[in-house]
């Protein structure tokens, strides 16, 4: 867990985080959003010392980072950045074993991890173990930053804008493995990015920031449905919001059971998101759709009227909430 | 597969590379040695003199002294320059970064033969004054390469190798200098390639070394002493700094990110 109370940076006159209160619980994906020169990245690099901050309390796992050495504590965080960071005279085997070899592990066992990373991110041993930075595309080079990050099994991950130089697919398909090992490992992440589909798509816990001060924080959904400023609102694209909340709803969160009537001619899958059954009434011309299950059975009806009519609800007992 | 037909084509390129290194050094030897067998091409140069082959002392031995001056002093300037470029590029000796890089400026521009004028009647006749000299005037290529070298390596990959949990010391021997080494060492190229050519001053105050036939050639209008220890000291020069080129272009391979 990490917990940051009134924690300030300043760099002479000029204040970069400003009083920010912030508490990240064990196994949850927290998002920092904001433009550039926010005070984002400051405040991800005071959690592994980095930088060290002016005043208030970092805490991890119940102790302040000041109380930590700040070599013995980056080894148990694990960070990754946009640029990479690889080392350039090292192949990619040595590169993501570099954690592990500094905390002594045996050479068998840093080797098995390596492999068993490797494996994890997509990267065939054969093909890239021996493979410099430079012989990497982009995507290659950031999924070995990760596993690099991942090597000693570190129960935090730190991550400043990891997929900011992919081009649109590469990052895409990132951010699904990335989702896909969250959900498989739990770590506890902090996340700064200044794309907010990307936050959306990823985070339990979204935190916007503007002038090294939080201005919002909270789960996506209620942030989507209240923003509390038109900065944020506009972050949150304005007029789209209504369609990214759709795209964090999942379909079997509004069916209903089959009805009566005719089932509809178009069919979709439970576990797919209220964005794309919109778009396919739209496609499709019709107001109703039938949901199916894996093996493509009926199991109940999705109705326009209906999602439109629960969203207004969602807002309301936000509201009353 | 792939490793073990990496390392084959590396292991196999250099050996045509010595090739070069090696020639100048044959050169230098059969030089060395077979010198009395020119004497009718130097007598063609001087065909007045006494004495074409300068026979004062054996070419070997004045190769082996130039050898030891130039590498003593090569040996101090690497360790001080290297030290010194080090230790001002650390956050606790930024500070002294302007001094140390002028200083080292001020050895270079303040010319060998007035180096060796003051020294002399503090050190006395001999090799010291020399290498005293070729110390000074080799720092500065030293120096200012180790401090470009590490200055480039780019500041994100060192902020990671600390982000890592990397002590200081590890990212300077594992980070900075493995990445700064070919800017490093192209700066101690220049320097022991331009001080094989100096050490021939030290001939002028008594260091007998290849300077020496040059110096006595002057003194006696003997222009085939002249040429003998030009020659010898051109080809050591030559084998040095393509020696130099081998291992500069190795290690540029091995870091062929850059």
């Amino acid at each position: 867990m990490i917990e940051l109370s009134h924690v300030s940076k300043r760099f002479g006159d000029e204040t970069a985080v400003d009083d920010i209160t912030l508490r990240v619980a064990k196994g949850k994906f927290c998002a920092l959003v904001g433009t550039s020169g926010c005070g984002k990245s400051t405040t991800l690099r005071m959690i592994n010392r980095l930088i060290e901050h002016s005043s208030g309390d970092i805490i991890l796992d119940g102790q302040s980072i000041e109380q930590y050495d700040p070599v013995k504590l980056r080894r148990r965080i694990g960070y990754v950045i946009q640029s990479t960071g690889l080392f350039p005279h090292w192949n990619v085997a040595r590169n993501i074993g570099l954690v592990p070899r500094l905390l002594k592990w045996p050479a068998t066992e840093i080797t098995a991890r390596v492999e068993e990373l490797m494996g994890v991110l997509g990267l065939p041993v054969g093909e890239f173990a021996h493979k410099y930075p430079h012989q990497l595309s982009g995507g290659q080079a950031q999924r070995v930053g990760v596993a690099r990050a991942l090597a000693a099994d570190p129960d935090i991950l730190l991550m400043d804008e990891p997929f900011g130089a992919l081009d649109p697919i590469t990052r895409e398909k990132l951010q699904d493995e990335l989702a896909k090992l969250q959900s498989r490992l739990h770590k506890t992440v902090v996340f700064v990015t200044h794309d907010m589909d990307e936050a959306l798509r990823l985070a339990d816990h979204l935190v916007v920031m503007r002038d090294g001060r939080i201005v919002q924080q909270g789960s996506p959904l209620a942030l989507l449905q209240q923003p509390a400023d038109p900065f944020v609102d506009s972050l949150l694209g304005g007029l789209e919001r209504g369609l990214k909340q759709a795209a964090l709803t999942r379909v079997k969160d509004h069916m209903t059971s089959l009805g009566p009537t005719l089932p509809a001619q178009s069919r979709i899958p439970t576990d797919f998101s209220l964005r794309q059954a919109l778009s396919m009434m739209l496609r499709d011309h019709c107001d109703r759709l039938t949901v199916v299950d894996q093996n493509d059975m009926p199991i109940g009806e999705l109705s326009l009227r209906r999602i439109v009519k629960e969203a207004q609800l969602d807002k309301v007992s936000q509201r009353d909430a | 597969m792939t490793p073990n037909a990496n390392v084959g084509s590396v292991t196999n390129v250099p050996n045509t590379q010595w090739l070069l290194p090696f020639g100048w050094a044959l050169l230098l030897l059969i030089s060395i040695m077979g010198m009395p067998l020119l004497e009718s091409v130097f007598r063609w140069v001087e065909p007045d003199a006494r004495q074409v082959i300068y026979s004062r002392a054996a070419f070997y031995e004045l190769l082996g002294r130039h050898v030891l001056v130039v590498g003593v002093a090569a040996v101090v300037t690497i360790t001080a320059g290297v030290l010194a470029g080090i230790a001002v590029t650390r956050e606790r000796g930024r500070d002294f970064l302007p001094l140390v890089g002028q200083l080292a400026s001020l050895g270079q521009t303040f010319p060998p033969v007035a180096v060796l004028a003051l020294a002399v009647p503090v050190l006395g006749f001999g090799t010291l004054p020399i290498i005293v000299a070729l110390m000074l005037y080799g720092l500065l290529p030293i120096v200012r390469n180790t401090l470009a070298g590490i200055n480039d390596v780019d500041a994100t990959i060192k902020e990671a190798a600390q982000a890592m949990g990397m002590t200081p010391w590890q990212v300077l021997r594992h980070v900075e200098l493995p990445l700064a080494a070919p800017v490093i060492l192209a700066g101690v190229r220049t320097s022991v390639t331009i001080n094989i050519a100096t050490a021939a001053l030290g001939a002028t105050v008594g260091a007998s070394n290849l300077g020496d036939p040059i110096i006595a050639g002057i003194v006696n209008g003997n222009m085939a002493y002249v040429l003998q220890g030009a020659l010898l000291i051109a080809l050591l020069a030559l084998s040095v700094d393509s020696a130099f080129n081998v291992y500069q272009q190795r290690l540029r391979r091995r870091l062929s990110a850059f």
